[in-house]
């Protein structure tokens, strides 16, 4: 599930009117920024050779008044600016104004990850899939620090505040999986917190929702927790901490400091995650893992376990994947 | 009197001794060689020079640090360091280099030991008040790199709230008391410069009679006393809301995160003119020196050295278009910004004009103002960009950004510093540098810079995120081409390092004024005599009274 | 410059400056400019208030009930006297009157600290009525208005920060008249009793900004 990127591409996809128009504000600023700059480098260029120290250039004064030379340079470049002061702030403008009828997606950002919410429930982890052909509007805030939602396909970001809402709307017009990031530096994993937008014909987003939008989401969505809270961290293989792996525990035996042996159920596995100091293991390694208490609330729980019910171990030697 | 017709040929370095032949005990900076009488010294010019050393260790601290963080983005997936060590590298590189590099640099070094010699006075002002603004300087940099030592710090040079206040668990506290007080030595900088400005310019010089160089940093002060205050109380706030919880900031209170914004722009921006502004004036003596040719212009560059100052402190939210702030402040911050191109480009344009028909020589310091002028007019331009509103929706916070503020703090304030420091080279230390190594460090700074940054304009608009320590693998190309472009920058910046230290004891000793350029501080010794002057200096008649003096100026007399 | 002093009165030139006019013209301008950094520091930290006041208004006037209004209007009226007796100081300097310079001076001083020794005791009643938030031992007393406490901890940040320059202020104050006690000070610093005087001012001066911001107008 890559985003469609080749390995060198020199210009980022544009998937609706509002993005294809910023890329054209910008192609012609650039038109703009060469004719006020190009001149300056070929006359530097140029006087630096032709005006060099015992040349037999002519060096009479031309004798142009310098005032108006000065105005002229100091107006004409401005106000040619202003065209696009004026372009981007009326395209920005239409971007600030969500018509009504736009599909609302709540977006709340957290250290490191997304989790936004489609209006008819359900839930997605850092991967956004949408409809095309119709207004989006994503309402945004955060849990801790701020954050910001940046997709680049449609050449728009916005802040995530920890004490209000923000709003981003938008509405694309062509299919494909583009990159969802966090732009507003948030700590350790502000680089590893986004994912993949992708945007699909009608049709298949209802689809999506109905069937792969609750469960293919959900434990794509687990194993995003699983990384998210610093599980992978300890419990990887290749980890210092060297936690026991997860891979294929759900439904087998533990053996229990206490001589007990248990079955890694759902409950017993929500109970360690909650309680790592009940229940200690057979093993004799040191209980290092802290207590998720409070820490985690029930519905992302219930993600995370449903992602370790299908967290299988490899067949031989192969690092260990989640079923879809 | 102005010069007519071709000038080739006939400008030879003459160097011409005003007074009598100093004994090498009495200059400046021979005549007492004791730890006391550098430590202890009120002379500007030592001063100077205690400034210059300091920040050249800043730097190379700094450029550490950005060697950490372009070796860390070889490759996309993190494998060379932890988050966490990247997060602290791109911090102190910026920390280091925003406060205790560039803010300083030409100011503190070039403006402490030239602006009394260039208005023909004995010293600043109030000298003690200079020894004691480096001190100052230090113990801020001392707590700074307290934090560093103790293990770093991880929330970006802008220290954005929450994130330094109530979730990063790095060592914050003394990387924010070391940037308040480093900010007093600014203040008191500026404070030094205005006075002596005003007050003590030679009898006949005349505000409009002054080098450009004394104009932008009479600007330059005006940033430092208006601005400096702000981040000060910003950053007091912040130090309390970290250890007392004092709610301003904090959103379970009622407080607002975006409020430190505020006060943390109000203050950035015109900052980044701090490090503009110095440069400018640098540029201004270069460029009329080999070129021979009075400044084209002069009026509305002085002029336009204030009207920068001014404007500067309106357009701070341009730093902010996509946090929330209202769609209006937005508009006028957006359009204030477009305002505040126009004297820089003002100041461009003259510097070509008076390329224009000059009698040009292509040393070291010309070869970097030449650089600066390309370079500086690029990334400014690359600043109305990110001042277009819906263009900025796209760019804020990635790779453009940051190639943005390199080519103008690089491209210009270093390439200014680099020219400046080989410009005024005789002039400090009385020796001459090996030009031949001077040319080629330029040039080879110039093209690792390029190969640098302008690979990172391309990532901006793709997508790219700054302040990322991992990225998508489509990006890795263009950022080991960038990190390709830092060790030719690097092996730029070492050699003035080797060639200029080197002069210090093999360099050809240096004629007063080498170079044949105007100014009063070419009228006195290479290096100068502790006192400036021995006999009171002679005001020009005009400013940049060079032989080819353009015949549209007539109409500006100073 | 000189023309205002009396005989025997003046200013010793430094070695850097030309003449005596522009060393007095240098100190003047030299205090003025670091004022107008003194200024904008507290103005900012004052508009973070009045911010927090059009934010939260009835929790900054529940707050703002708590603080000891009479206190801080007799602390208007001590600073305001001490403005009074510097500028006795510099008046006496003018004429070469050093004993009563430096009896005004010591006024000062001591109404400064009187200022001191009043906060001292504000604060302690500000304690012991639990309104010191950032006392994580002690619970606040307006807990249940959260934005109560920016206005009460701004307050505090504010009438410190205030402290720390009139303490400074006083310190330095008293160095100096040990100095100028001295004989021949006058015909040598006279311009110093004129400098220092408009740092007192503007410590006077603030606080007449402080008091209303904080006590008055959110009643």
């Amino acid at each position: 599930m890559t985003p469609n990127h080749a390995a060198l591409e020199l210009w980022p996809a544009a998937v609706s009117a509002t993005a294809s128009e910023t890329d054209l504000l910008i192609l012609a600023f650039t038109v703009l920024t060469l004719l006020l700059t190009v001149p300056v480098f070929v006359a530097i260029t140029y006087f630096a050779l032709r005006y060099r120290e015992g040349s037999e250039a002519d060096r009479q004064p031309s004798g142009i008044r310098s005032n108006l030379i000065e105005i002229s340079w100091m107006l004409i470049p401005f106000l040619l600016t202003l065209i696009f002061f004026v372009w981007g702030a009326r395209l920005y403008i239409t971007s600030r104004n969500a018509p009504p009828d736009a599909m609302v997606i709540e977006a709340i950002g957290r250290q490191w990850m997304w989790k936004f919410q489609h209006p008819t429930g359900q839930a997605e982890i850092n991967n956004l899939h949408l409809p095309i052909g119709q207004p989006i509007r994503l309402h945004i805030i955060s849990q801790d620090v701020i954050h910001a939602l940046y997709l680049p396909a449609v050449r728009l970001q916005i802040a995530a505040l920890p004490d209000r809402y923000t709003d981003l709307w938008f509405k694309a017009d062509k299919i494909g999986t583009y990159h969802l990031y966090c732009s507003e530096y948030c700590g350790t994993d502000h680089s590893v917190m986004g994912g993949e937008v992708t945007f699909m014909n009608p049709g298949d987003y209802q689809d999506w929702l109905t069937h792969a939008g609750a469960q293919q989401g959900k434990v794509a969505a687990g194993r995003s927790l699983y990384e998210a809270y610093g599980c992978a961290g300890c419990h990887d293989p290749g980890s210092a901490v060297k936690a026991p792996s997860l891979a294929g525990l759900y439904g087998s035996p533990v053996k229990l400091a206490d001589g007990r042996t248990v079955t890694a159920d759902e409950t017993w596995l929500r109970e360690k995650i909650l309680n790592p100091n009940g229940d200690r293991l057979a093993e004799g390694t040191k209980q290092v893992m802290p207590s998720f208490a409070g820490r985690i609330p029930e519905d992302e729980l219930g993600r995370l376990i449903d992602f370790l019910k299908s967290y299988t171990a490899p067949a031989s030697g192969k690092a260990a994947q989640a079923n879809p | 009197m102005s010069a007519t017709g071709s000038v080739g040929g006939t400008a030879r370095r003459e160097p011409h001794a005003p007074e009598a032949t100093l004994g090498r005990k009495a200059d400046y900076l021979h005549a007492d060689s004791t730890l006391r009488s550098w430590f202890l010294t009120t002379d500007h010019k030592r001063i100077a020079i205690l400034y210059l050393t300091s920040i050249t260790g800043f730097f190379v601290i700094g450029a550490f640090a950005a060697g950490v963080v372009r070796l860390a983005l070889i490759v996309p997936n993190g494998a060379i360091m932890t988050n966490d060590t990247y997060n602290k590298a791109f911090t102190i590189h910026g920390v280091v280099m925003v406060w205790f590099f560039l803010i300083p640099s030409i100011p503190a070094t070039f403006g402490n030991f030239l602006i009394p010699l260039m208005i023909g006075a004995k010293d600043l002002a109030f000298p003690k008040l200079n020894l004691t603004s480096w001190y100052v300087f230090m113990s801020g940099a001392f707590f700074t790199l307290v934090s560093l030592v103790l293990g770093g710090v991880d929330t970006g040079w802008t220290f954005y709230a929450p994130l330094s206040t109530a979730f990063s668990n790095t060592w914050v506290l003394p990387a924010l008391i070391g940037v308040t007080v480093v900010g007093f030595s600014s203040i008191l900088t500026g404070l030094n410069f205005v006075v002596t400005i005003h007050t003590m310019r030679a009898p006949g010089m005349t505000w409009f009679k002054l080098p450009i160089f004394v104009w932008t940093h009479y600007a330059t002060s005006l940033i430092f006393l208006l601005a400096t205050p702000v981040i000060t109380t910003a950053l007091i706030l912040l130090i309390m809301e970290r250890g007392f919880h004092i709610g301003v900031f904090d959103p379970a209170y009622g407080g607002d995160p975006v409020l430190f914004q505020h006060l943390f722009w109000f203050y950035s921006h015109p900052a980044v003119y701090i490090m503009v502004l110095p440069g400018m004036g640098v540029i201004s003596e270069i460029v009329p020196a080999f070129a021979q040719k009075k400044l084209f212009g002069y009026r509305f560059v002085a002029y336009a050295s204030i009207g920068l100052a001014s404007v500067t402190f309106f357009v701070w939210g341009h730093h902010m278009f996509i946090n929330g702030q209202s769609d209006l402040a937005s508009l006028v911050f957006s359009a204030l910004s477009f305002a505040v191109a126009v004297p820089s480009a003002v100041k461009v344009y003259n510097w070509t004009a008076t390329i224009h028909k000059g009698s040009l020589r292509l040393d070291t310091p010309m070869l970097y103002a030449m650089g600066y002028i390309g370079l500086f007019v690029l990334g400014g331009l690359t600043g109305l960009y990110l001042a277009t509103l819906a263009i900025n929706q796209h760019i804020h916070a990635t790779y453009f950004v940051v190639a943005h503020f390199h080519y103008i703090m690089v491209g210009g304030t270093v390439l200014a510093f680099l020219g400046g420091l080989h410009f005024w080279w005789p002039k400090f230390t009385g020796r001459m540098y090996s030009e031949p190594w001077g040319r080629v460090s330029a040039v080879l700074i110039f093209i690792g810079f390029n190969v640098t940054f302008f690979p990172q304009f391309i990532l901006g608009y793709l997508g790219m995120p700054r302040r990322y320590a991992t990225y998508p693998v489509e990006f890795q190309l263009l950022n080991v081409l960038s990190s390709a472009g830092a060790t030719i920058l690097a092996a730029g910046y070492i050699f003035p390092m080797l060639y200029l230290v080197y002069s210090l004891w093999f360099g050809r000793k240096a004629p007063a004024n080498p170079w044949n350029a105007k100014g009063l501080e070419w009228e006195t010794g290479s290096p100068p005599p502790k006192h400036n002057f021995l006999s009171p200096p002679a005001v020009p008649r005009i400013p940049y009274d060079y032989p080819i003096q353009a015949q549209e100026s007539q109409d500006q007399h100073g | 410059m000189s023309e205002g002093l009396a005989d025997g009165v003046g200013v010793a030139r430094a070695g850097h400056f030309e003449t005596v006019g522009q060393q007095r013209a240098a100190a003047t301008l030299g205090i003025w400019a670091w004022l107008i950094t003194e200024l904008l520091l507290f103005s900012a930290l004052f508009l973070v208030a009045l911010i927090t006041r059009i934010l939260h208004p009835e929790a900054t006037v529940a707050a703002a009930k708590h603080l000891k209004f009479w206190i801080g209007a007799t602390n208007t009226v001590v600073l305001i006297c001490s403005s009074l007796t510097m500028s006795m100081a510099i008046e006496f300097s003018r004429i070469g009157w050093q004993r009563a310079m430096v009896r005004a001076m010591l006024a000062t001083a001591a109404l400064g600290g009187l200022f001191l020794v009043l906060k001292g005791y504000e604060y302690y009643a500000d304690w012991a009525e639990h309104m010191m938030p950032f006392l994580s031992s002690r619970p606040f007393a307006l807990a249940e208005t959260p934005p109560a406490r920016l206005f009460v901890n701004l307050y505090y940040v504010a009438t410190l920060l205030h402290a720390v320059h009139l303490f400074t202020g006083i310190a330095l104050l008293l160095g100096m008249t040990w100095l100028a006690a001295k004989a021949g000070f006058l015909s040598r610093h006279q311009n110093w009793i004129e400098v220092y005087g408009l740092y007192w001012h503007f410590i006077d001066l603030v606080w007449i900004l402080a008091f209303p911001i904080l006590y008055v107008v959110n009643r």
